[in-house]
């Protein structure tokens, strides 16, 4: 049998002159033809759909004439949509959604990591219940939320006034006010248990040694979390973040199924907003214009994103 | 040439006069339903007259033993429905198979709200399949943009006059026919007797008019301290227009004039001083007297079920079928459960949808088309349009178009009314009487391809927006109308 590599089928073949980056492409032949049929997949289901999107973009589709009637409009969706009072609510949502669950999940998921870590009876079991949020189908966890929160007839409700709290069972999700705060309360619960296993992972590389140094120069428990255990998480929690802020800002089925989008728009991200935009009212040029600036802010976070994981494999070479 | 005796002349006139009968076929030899004469005892009289051999029929349209491949899309059994519509659609694939053995026939369901999504991102990769049974309101936005063949009831061995005029306007766009209706229903007026009682109303009396609505409503409330009234006021569920359009067209507003007799679509009056006083109509209910369920913006009509069941709703509007739904759910029931549930049950009335303050009733013409695709949207650009047909007349049959609307709404082809099985769904089926009575009150929605933006997203989103206090009832209005406008221009 006989192991191809770039190098060893260049024995015998004319490879090209100098040292500049044909000859370096033509060293490694072997490698790209490898990543070739993958590369060839994502051209076509990534990056054609991207640059359809953008085309669409420039394009208005009435409800009358077919996508392929589509009519040229310029810049005029993009100016549609920044000068939309909607866009303007949707966004200042988003923002919300995306901060809050960010925030909250990896705080509650960091603190429940910090508590799993010690050695105490139960935790195994406690750990598996903790990771059942995140596991069990979110389309199933909205409708089983949906009922909780119920505005008649929902357990919450139901407690509340049985305990002479209320007389009237709260309004979760059928207020302008109150209804994304109840959104995310359940994006939390669905999260953290990401941020809980990723902050787990990370808490198991903190050399232990360190912090019996710590403990013996007398550094109390706050001190040698500060100074020793958060800053060897600072990689994992960028990453950690970072994930979760792109699956924030992608979220499409709590807000849908739950309420979809509304009341009155008050719970409508852009993911939501651009699903009705596209497969409701058929506004698929406005609704990729949409997707071309979300787009764009998802690709910023996608940059940080490598840079973060970039600068943990720098940072191990160095070590 | 060769020579015929007597005798055999005698048989060829025989044999092609019975043959020249049976082509004519029964329903076109007896009296066709007179619309003029429709009444709770004109239905009566006419069920059961007449039999029907739906594989017959089908075969002069479709040959039997015809071999093919169709791929059918159709609104299917969703959770809101009875038990026994399931075992009607079972029965329908089942016996469509035996009576055509050679077609081989991919047929899929789907929910209301499903539909119109996955069918429009089909027909963008020209993926659709190659007939689809689509809700009243989708028919002309896909006629429009030129998806759909033109396909007539005469295309399917009816006769145009076999079906309602107004389901007949809802497939029709530009002067051509797209679709053959498969069933039309109107809602009516549902209360519970026991909790009118309670309350201090007359328990046989259904409110009169939405005024009547909006008082009773209020008076159950403050008695009881349940919901009055199951109002719907979710965005993106076909469960909204259905319940507010009636209620908007009785105060004598609408989208445009929809509810005239000869409707131009041109003038926008859901900013009319009608179409106002319905909303405020709703906003009373659910904010100054908090008598609806807090929920409706979120509920759709399956939520409101279990409620008016466990008597926590008095009043609704909804299908016939809500009866066995009712019969169903009580099924699940348990221990205490089941007995205040059969109380709710035998205290369920039906009456006609109330009318305006001008006494205009009306209620929203309802039900569902079957379509044929032009091939170029079909996956592999094939359609089997002899398959296609084959599905289509069995599915608008007397016969099938009965079953498949038995429990939750009315045959499309008329003669439906005419066969034992309409008899038996007379004696079977309590208040069917009631919305056959509302079906001469019924409005289609506007036939225009704007149509389910402007009823799932534009009419819901004026509720909300007056309901949940973000506008005032006038500005909800003027926004509606304002998005009414510039969808109808042309606008992004």
């Amino acid at each position: 049998m006989t192991i191809l590599t770039g190098k060893a089928e260049t024995v015998g073949r004319r490879r090209p002159e100098g040292g500049g980056l044909l000859r370096k492409i033509w060293d490694h032949r072997a490698d790209y033809g490898y990543v070739l049929p993958a590369i060839a997949v994502m051209l076509i289901v990534i990056a054609y759909p991207i640059y359809y999107t953008i085309e669409l973009s420039f394009f208005a589709t009435p409800p009358g004439l077919q996508l392929r009637d589509k009519v040229f409009v310029g810049l005029n969706n993009y100016t549609a949509i920044l000068t939309s009072p909607v866009f303007w609510t949707v966004t200042k949502n988003t923002l919300i959604w995306t901060v809050a669950s960010t925030f909250l999940s990896f705080v509650l998921g960091f603190a429940c990591a910090l508590a799993l870590h010690r050695d105490f009876l139960g935790r195994g079991i406690l750990r598996a219940i903790l990771i059942i949020p995140w596991v069990i189908s979110a389309v199933a966890a909205s409708y089983i939320w949906k009922w909780i929160y119920h505005s008649d007839f929902g357990i919450i409700g139901a407690v509340l006034v049985a305990l002479g709290w209320t007389d009237r069972p709260p309004n979760f999700i059928d207020s302008v006010s109150t209804v994304l705060p109840s959104l995310i309360v359940v994006n939390i619960w669905r999260e953290f248990p990401f941020a809980m296993i990723m902050m787990m992972a990370g808490l198991q590389t903190v050399p232990d040694q360190l912090l019996r140094a710590a403990k013996v120069d007398g550094a109390n428990a706050w001190q040698r979390f500060w100074h020793v255990t958060f800053p060897h998480l600072r990689n994992v929690s960028t990453v950690t973040i970072l994930l979760l802020a792109v699956a924030n800002f992608n979220s499409f089925i709590i807000p849908w199924i739950m309420t979809g989008g509304g009341p009155s728009n008050a719970s409508h991200i852009w993911i939501t907003h651009i699903y009705e935009l596209a497969f409701g009212r058929q506004r698929w040029g406005v609704a990729s214009a949409y997707s071309v600036l979300l787009f764009v802010i998802l690709m910023s976070l996608g940059y940080f994103y490598v840079r973060a994981l970039s600068g943990n494999e720098q940072k191990d070479g160095a070590e | 040439m060769t020579s015929h005796s007597l005798g055999s002349a005698v048989l060829c006139g025989a044999v092609s006069t019975a043959l020249s009968v049976s082509l004519i076929s029964t329903s076109a030899l007896a009296a066709p339903v007179d619309l003029s004469k429709w009444s709770p005892e004109y239905v009566r009289s006419i069920a059961g007259t007449q039999d029907f051999d739906t594989a017959a029929d089908c075969a002069k349209v479709t040959p039997l033993d015809y071999k093919g491949r169709l791929t059918f899309w159709y609104q299917g059994v969703f959770e809101g429905d009875p038990d026994m519509l399931r075992e009607y659609y079972k029965d329908f694939f089942a016996t469509f198979r035996k009576t055509y053995p050679n077609i081989k026939l991919e047929d899929q369901a789907l929910t209301y709200n499903d539909l119109l999504d996955k069918f429009r991102t089909a027909l963008l990769g020209n993926a659709a399949p190659m007939a689809i049974r689509l809700q009243i309101l989708g028919g002309t936005e896909f006629a429009a943009k030129g998806y759909l063949r033109p396909l007539k009831p005469e295309d399917l061995g009816y006769s145009t006059s076999d079906f309602w005029p107004g389901a007949m306007k809802a497939v029709t766009w530009e002067g051509v026919t797209y679709g053959v209706p498969t069933n039309n229903e109107t809602m009516a007026f549902i209360w519970n007797a026991d909790i009118f009682k309670r309350a201090g109303l007359d328990p046989e009396k259904a409110p009169a008019t939405w005024d009547d609505v909006v008082k009773y409503s209020k008076q159950i409330h403050d008695k009881l301290g349940i919901a009055g009234y199951g109002l719907v006021a979710r965005k993106n569920a076909g469960n909204t227009p259905y319940r507010f359009m009636p209620q908007l067209w009785a105060y004598g507003g609408g989208v445009f004039d929809e509810a005239s007799a000869n409707p131009t679509y041109k003038k926008i009056l859901l900013n009319s001083p009608q179409s106002k006083a319905a909303l405020q109509a709703s906003y009373d209910m659910y904010v100054r007297d908090k008598s609806v369920p807090v929920s409706a913006l979120t509920n759709q009509q399956a939520d409101n079920q279990p409620l008016f069941l466990a008597g926590q709703v008095a009043m609704m509007v909804s299908h016939p079928s809500d009866y066995t739904v009712m019969l169903d759910l009580q099924k699940k029931t348990t221990g205490a459960d089941t007995a205040k549930a059969q109380t709710v049950i035998d205290n369920m009335r039906y009456g006609l949808i109330p009318a305006g303050p001008d006494g205009k009733r009306a209620v929203v013409f309802g039900g569902s088309n079957i379509h044929i695709l032009k091939p170029e949207y079909v996956e592999g650009g094939k359609v089997d349009e002899p398959a296609a047909k084959a599905l289509g007349c069995m599915w608008a049959s007397p016969e099938w178009s009965l079953k498949l609307a038995y429990a939750g709404s009315n045959p499309g082809n008329l003669n439906g009314f005419k066969t034992k099985w309409m008899k038996e769904r007379l004696s079977s089926i309590k208040f069917l009487d009631v919305t056959t009575s509302m079906l001469p009150y019924g409005i289609p929605f506007p036939a225009l391809p704007q149509s389910p933006e402007i009823m799932n997203i534009i009419v819901p989103d004026m509720l909300q927006n007056a309901l949940t206090g973000a506008m005032t009832i006038d500005q909800a209005a003027e926004d509606a109308a304002k998005k009414v406008k510039n969808l109808t221009e042309g606008g992004l």
